[in-house]
């Protein structure tokens, strides 16, 4: 019997599939299962011959499923290697292949976290907010095309690392070199946080103090300056990380201050209709 | 100001296209046409006001800079955030007669936007609830070896589940929601207490956004310092946000060289390690 090689294009469909459909079909008791399957569909479909080989195949995939769906990208490559292995009666059974899916997709969704929506995202946003500081349309467009092309890009590529190298694809995200590149990156998002904060938070207090000083100009700003903004991002902060609240709870908090605030005439925007 | 009925039901489909489960798929819709900057070009365009719509966008955006959803989990949902407070505070803007370009008016985005997100929460959920029941349909389905029709379940049928609860809440309340505008002028004037919360609130809420994110990249206290350092360059040397991300850049490849140098550095001395003790445990920080 011939050695069963995947097509190019039952690899491409399987991409595709997962590119676009990993969380359609999202629901809290299987959130991207049913993508998963959808992605593995036309693998087992090449590689098994009667509908009862195929259907055995996907039960492997009908377990549950939920990464970084954008990174876990070579988590779905892999597979389809191991799909193929399998498929030509190497010692892999499905069993095993879900142990390694169960294993890979905690790790693979903290990485995704923090490096994609976490760091890349704000980057690319924050470099997109300078450009449509005046109200222009470029730093949308600028994101919508950088982003795009560098996803889909990087998640081919990760798909077809995964399906060549196997096991050995999972150094590419979580092996030395790529922790070192990950810390560089994150410090990036970290300074340009920075000054995304210290360019788009605008708190001001209207303030005068006996003695004809105003608050903001005379005492605020000496110190150093946005200390008000750069206080509410630490104060934001410091409920998050040290109390664990909520978002929405610092959101409701952050009214009470602001109600307070106004009372005492600390905030004022001063606008009539 | 009006909104058109056609206007409504193209917030509605860039809603099921933008959400977190969405139909256009992670990439192009939840991570691009749901972002708020994106969602201010597109509705500023069917709204005929691609300026307004960059403003107020880009002041919701700061809010949420680092939405992420971990586990699925949401604290804000973006379709709501995007195509129903996007166009609602376009219209209030202009209502109140506040200039976009303003803290004001964008306080006023931040504001709307941030409530109504919180709101999002529910179609959220609604969403995944409604999608239960095609993955119903899909078990079945895989039980009698119907493959094909894992298609339909993965990517065709969850529009019903979008159209019940995307489209048709974007629909009626970017459409009704036009009213409120002029219930707030008559009922809440500018200079009374409950308006001027509104506005503070608006102005202290992107800081909520900034602290998600610092939240995530932070881990150990020296990290706030790196935060500091960019803030401190826009702040006080005034650099823009490319510059600063040009400056940052160059000290990121500096740590990526000595990362780089204390692996070289280990790796001589983890072999000897490794002679005497038969293995070496790698820190891998996950």
């Amino acid at each position: 019997m011939a050695e069963k090689k995947l097509s190019k294009k039952a690899l491409a469909k399987s991409f595709r599939n997962w590119y676009y459909g990993h969380l359609t079909c999202f629901s809290q008791e299987h959130m991207q299962t049913f993508g998963y399957l959808c992605a593995m569909l036309p693998l087992v479909e090449e590689l098994y011959e009667t509908k009862e080989e195929q259907k055995e195949a996907l039960q492997t995939y009908s377990a549950f499923f939920n990464t970084e769906p954008q990174l876990g990208t070579v988590i779905v490559g892999m597979t389809a290697g191991l799909e193929e292995a399998k498929a030509n009666g190497e010692e892999i059974d499905g069993e095993m292949i879900n142990g390694i899916r169960a294993g890979l997709m905690g790790p693979v969704a903290g990485i995704g976290d923090s490096l994609l929506v976490g760091t890349l995202i704000p980057i690319l946003l924050g470099v997109a907010l300078g450009m449509s500081s005046g109200g222009s349309p470029l730093g949308a467009i600028f994101y919508i095309l950088v982003y795009n092309i560098v996803l889909t890009l990087g998640m081919r590529f990760l798909y077809y690392k995964g399906y060549e190298l196997g096991g050995k694809a999972v150094e590419l995200i979580v092996g030395e070199k790529a922790n070192a590149i990950r810390e560089s990156v994150i410090m990036l998002g970290t300074i340009v946080i920075g000054a995304v904060a210290a360019t788009w938070i605008s708190i001001t207090t209207p303030m005068v103090l006996p003695g004809d000083i105003a608050l903001q100009t005379g005492v605020l700003d000496t110190i150093f300056p946005k200390i008000l903004p750069l206080a509410a991002v630490m104060f934001c902060y410091w409920l998050m990380s040290k109390k664990k609240m909520a978002p929405t709870t610092v959101m409701l908090i952050l009214v009470g201050v602001a109600l307070v605030g106004v009372l005492l005439g600390f905030f004022d925007p001063q606008l009539s209709y | 100001m009006e909104i058109q009925v056609w206007q409504a039901a193209l917030f509605g489909l860039f809603a099921c296209l933008a959400s977190m489960p969405g139909l256009g798929g992670t990439v192009f819709g939840n991570y691009t046409l749901g972002r708020p900057l994106v969602a201010g070009l597109v509705v500023g365009l069917i709204m005929g006001d691609v300026q307004t719509g960059i403003y107020l966008g880009a002041a919701i955006q700061v809010v949420y800079i680092a939405l992420v959803t971990p586990g699925g989990t949401v604290s804000a949902d973006v379709r709501a955030i995007s195509y129903i407070g996007i166009p609602l505070s376009i219209v209030a803007v202009h209502g109140m007669g506040l200039s976009p370009a303003s803290p004001e008016g964008q306080a006023m985005a931040v504001t709307l936007g941030s409530a109504v997100g919180t709101l999002g929460t529910v179609l959220f959920y609604g969403t995944a609830t409604v999608n239960l029941v095609w993955q119903h349909m899909g078990w079945k389905a895989l039980e009698k070896g119907n493959l094909k029709k894992l298609y339909v379940v993965d990517m065709g049928l969850p529009w019903i589940s979008h159209i019940l609860c995307s489209f048709i809440p974007t629909f009626i309340i970017t459409k009704v929601g036009v009213n409120m505008v002029d219930l707030m002028k008559a009922y809440l004037p500018m200079d009374g207490i409950a308006m001027k919360t509104l506005f503070t609130v608006g102005s202290l809420l992107p800081a909520v956004g900034i602290a998600i994110l610092l939240k995530q990249v932070a881990t150990k206290p020296v990290d706030l310092l790196t935060f500091l350092f960019g803030f401190t360059l826009a702040a006080c040397m005034g650099l823009n946000l490319i510059a600063a991300s040009v400056v940052g850049g160059f000290f990121a490849v500096i740590n990526y060289r000595i990362k780089l140098l204390s692996m070289q550095k280990a790796a001589p001395a983890a072999a000897l390690d490794a002679g005497t003790d038969g293995f070496d445990d790698d820190e891998e920080e996950i």
